[in-house]
């Protein structure tokens, strides 16, 4: 086994930070989230050697990522998420006012949707990642990833009570350059 | 090594097309700053421990 090179370390401290947040959209819970991050970095460095240097190091780690949520999941037979009881107290909807939304009623509906479904629309919306890359990391068709966010993005603005969504775009933005530089 | 242009070529893609969650969406805003707080967080030195402790286990260089 060849020793690990000092840049692989390197670039795995750096993605400790997405690592970290992908987790948590996961598991929607800091410890677990941080047990996951624990054990990709020590399934990562055990089986440096399958990493193809020049590609997608991130993508790499989030399917390991991944694949350990899962397999965690399945051998703890599905601890399923609480998801209507206390998460959907604890939401008591606002309603979005001129697209003022709360960050933490946002969180909370997040929380609501099916695990597949909110993976994927972080993956895309929030990691940065491609419809391809999303697709490999899930192991599965594009289509269903693209699928999988847009019943994502209905379903938060169902909760949220957002309509129209793009009706926000150029004015919203405005309003809060013109809201800070008034502040 | 590519994570920050990854993300910054697929947002630049995405506010060029209208992406339904790209800039101009309401949902894509909540999502970054939602992940965005998630990121910036502070990573806990266990981390870093960890690594340095794979690394000292780790076998020596053999020649293939």
């Amino acid at each position: 086994m060849a020793a690990v090179s000092q840049s692989f370390k390197t670039d795995l401290l750096g993605s400790i930070p997405s690592l970290r947040a992908f987790a948590v959209s996961l598991t929607q819970n800091a410890d677990k989230a941080d047990d996951l991050v624990q054990e990709t970095l020590v399934k990562a460095w055990d089986k440096h050697e399958s990493f193809e240097p020049g590609t997608n190091l991130k993508a790499w780690l989030f399917t390991i990522l991944r694949n350990e949520f899962y397999s965690q999941m399945r051998k703890r037979g599905r601890e399923v998420q609480d998801s209507d009881g206390i998460m959907t107290a604890r939401l008591a909807v606002h309603p979005a006012q001129h697209g003022q939304l709360d960050l933490k009623d946002f969180r909370s509906a997040l929380e609501q949707l099916p695990e597949d479904q909110r993976e994927a629309i972080i993956l895309i919306g929030a990691s940065g990642f491609s419809y391809e890359e999303a697709a490999e990391i899930c192991g599965c068709a594009v289509g269903t990833i693209k699928s999988r966010v847009s019943r994502a993005r209905t379903r938060l603005q169902e909760i949220l009570k957002i309509s129209g969504d793009d009706e926000f775009g150029p004015d919203a933005i405005s309003a809060q350059v013109t809201g800070s530089n008034a502040a | 090594m590519t994570k920050d242009n990854t993300a910054g070529a697929a947002n630049r893609r995405r506010a060029a097309s209208g992406d339904p969650l790209g800039p101009n969406s309401e949902i894509g805003r909540k999502l970054k700053q939602y992940y965005d707080e998630l990121v910036s967080d502070n990573v806990p030195d266990r981390f870093a421990q960890l690594l340095s402790q794979l690394e000292q286990a780790q076998p020596a260089r053999k020649k293939d």
